[in-house]
């Protein structure tokens, strides 16, 4: 490969041409017309502007990003996270037109797309997967036998709901009929429909992801487990690498499931395959995906493994340079999403100018991001301003060079989650690993999250009362001078 | 002597201390950039950004907050009604992004309160909550409920 295209805008399009360059091939970039002035787009060695701002119009117009491929005499396309990246019919349109595209086979991505048939492909490989009923039930007899099987708790899902209407969970046996009934009749009378699912159900689930790297010539390995329970919005926003909690044996156990799910659908490239984890560490699948994730620099630097370098040397042909017995976890990496979110107004987004913008240094600290001082950030693609990364040689020094790197960038303009980074390196709950995608839920709700910000005020108040206080006969000439009272 | 009150307002919110309460906060370094106190057998460090009379810019932890102490004259004046900076109003509300309004919250001639909610504006499928930073009665709605707006689009005119 000698030129690869970028489908893709901002920090993650810089961070995947720095491996391009790295490796010696030429990049071109493609952009919307706001995003002429992007750093992705002067970073290349080429780029092609799309059209408008609205994605549909520019980034996610495969035939426009194909024809300007073709005419730049690009030879592989990197899709990136987002956008394109799980898109078959992209994937095949490349690969017609005679361009590599650097990620798994159109097949795969339709499979693992599809969470019922990505759960039905996997099952006649032994995956774990929550127990439950494969298909709706109106009996109640049946259903209890079914529950009792399972074990409580239970939840019970109707199976005409969907975001959260309809759902029970039956903490004990004696509760169920009663429950059952009425979640019957409920969903009878919101959706016209008495069925329902029956399935375990996991109070305090964490969100464990493998990352896996399949090429061309059969061989998959795995490089171990990323951590993803703190979220908000059911979305990630702080991840790590390795688990604060998963013991050795349960990591080769559900690295090796993680496989064969990769297997199953003869993957070739980097995916991750998404398990839930119980109280009791117990596994299970939730699905695949089939790209580059935003949170893959934690396992980069746990692994010493450039992913996107491997990403594309699998779509050269190349073979795995490396067995699974090579792979070896060193330190500990920590990952926080900066987003142009106010995390005391329920993350909502607070877009606008960076008036000032100060990037963190230092061993162990990797910034992927993709602004300046003076830019806008555009309100038409994700909030995300950038990644940051930090590594020490176990969790306590990674969580502590987050902190300090936290401290020292600087983002002015809108409110960041920058602030909300800090709450949780702080926490107890984190600190002891012993957390669960309810973190935000349970420790930062708007009220819990005020409390936290008025107690840093106060520090503010006591910082500036001490100096007034101290230096008041110093100030006291300027403090007459500028007095309001006296320019009336 | 009695002990005096002082407010502070940090951050948005307001605080009230005694003289003897900040008399009793220990300076441990006086430099601006790396001032350090002990208060409440608790080290704290931050940086005085800057001092303008009774008005201070304090960085902790890379955070900023705007402090604003006011002592018994100022609290005097304020309640004279003396110390009230003059707000600039607004005559209108403009879509600070392109989106989709999906909830409009007041009415033609309804009068609004500060922070009030207006209307719900949708852009890259997040929704955004404009409110209204004073008191002020609504003229006019130029918008309906399902439209698309462009940057700068004046939506609600103000009186």
């Amino acid at each position: 490969m000698k030129k690869i295209l970028v489908a893709n805008r901002g920090e993650i399009a810089l961070r995947i041409m720095r491996t391009i360059k790295k490796m010696g091939i030429k990049t071109v970039a493609v952009y919307s017309e706001p995003d002429v002035k992007a750093l992705h787009v002067r970073f290349a060695d080429e780029a092609v502007c799309l059209g408008e701002a609205a994605s549909s119009k520019s980034y996610l117009d495969m035939d426009k990003i194909i024809q300007f491929a073709k005419e730049l005499g690009v030879d592989g396309i990197h899709p990136g996270y987002g956008f394109l990246s799980e898109n078959a019919i992209f994937a095949e349109k490349v690969t017609k037109a005679g361009i590599t595209f650097i990620g798994p086979e159109p097949d795969s991505i339709t499979l693992m797309g599809s969470k019922l048939a990505a759960k039905d492909c996997v099952k006649k490989y032994d995956i774990p997967m929550v127990p439950g009923t494969d298909t709706a039930i109106t009996d109640i007899r049946e259903a209890q036998k079914i529950a009792a099987g399972i074990g409580f708790p239970i939840l019970i899902k109707a199976s005409a709901g969907g975001g959260g209407k309809g759902m029970r969970v039956v903490e004990k046996a004696e509760d169920f009929v009663e429950q059952m009934d009425r979640a019957i009749s409920e969903a009878k009378s919101a959706f016209g429909d008495g069925s329902v699912f029956i399935e375990k159900y996991v109070g305090s689930p964490r969100h464990i992801e493998i990352q896996v790297l399949g090429d061309k010539h059969g061989n998959i390995v795995h490089l171990f487990e990323r951590e993803c329970s703190i979220q908000r919005r059911h979305q990630k926003v702080i991840e790590e690498a390795p688990s604060g909690i998963l013991t050795p044996e349960i990591r080769q156990k559900i690295g090796e499931a993680a496989v064969k799910v990769a297997k199953s659908c003869n993957y070739v490239g980097a995916g991750t395959v998404e398990f839930l984890l119980d109280e009791n560490l117990n596994f299970y699948f939730l699905e695949m995906n089939t790209r580059l994730q935003v949170e893959h620099p934690v396992t980069e630097y746990i692994t010493g493994i450039d992913l996107v370098e491997e990403q594309i040397k699998i779509a050269r042909g190349e073979k795995l340079s490396f067995s699974q017995e090579d792979l070896k976890i060193k330190g500990h990496a920590v990952e926080l999403r900066v987003y142009a979110e106010d995390p005391l107004n329920d993350f909502l987004p607070s877009i606008g100018q960076i008036t000032k913008y100060q990037r963190p240094e230092g061993e162990g600290v990797r910034l992927d991001d993709a602004y300046e001082e003076g830019m806008e950030i555009p309100i038409y693609y994700d909030p995300m301003i950038a990644k940051l990364v930090t590594y020490g040689k176990d969790r306590t020094e990674a969580i502590q060079k987050m902190k300090e790197a936290i401290k020292s960038y600087k983002i002015e303009g809108f409110a960041t989650t920058l602030p909300f980074g800090l709450f949780v390196m702080d926490h107890d709950a984190f600190r002891s690993a012993q957390f669960d995608t309810h973190f935000v839920k349970n420790y930062f709700s708007k009220e819990q999250a005020q409390d936290w910000q008025k107690a840093k005020a106060r520090n503010a108040a006591l910082l500036a009362l001490a100096h007034w206080n101290t230096n008041q006969s110093k100030l006291k000439v300027s403090e007459i001078e500028n007095s309001n009272w006296k320019k009336r | 002597m009695t002990d005096k009150n002082i407010i502070v307002n940090a951050g948005g919110f307001e605080f009230l201390f005694t003289e003897s309460e900040i008399a009793a906060i220990d300076v441990l370094n006086n430099k601006a950039e790396d001032f350090c106190i002990l208060s409440e057998q608790k080290t704290l460090t931050g940086e005085i950004l800057s001092v303008k009379v009774k008005v201070y810019n304090v960085e902790i932890d890379g955070e900023r907050f705007q402090v604003q102490i006011k002592n018994e004259l100022d609290q005097i004046l304020d309640n004279m009604g003396l110390n009230k900076p003059k707000v600039s109003k607004i005559k209108s509300i403009k879509a600070p992004m392109p989106g989709l309004v999906i909830e409009i919250n007041v009415e033609e001639g309804q009068t609004v309160a500060e922070n009030d909610k207006i209307l719900i504006l949708e852009a890259m499928k997040m929704e955004n909550v404009i409110k209204i930073p004073h008191e002020a009665v609504v003229k006019k709605i130029n918008i309906v409920k399902g439209q698309a707006v462009d940057k700068g689009q004046v939506l609600i005119e103000l009186e």
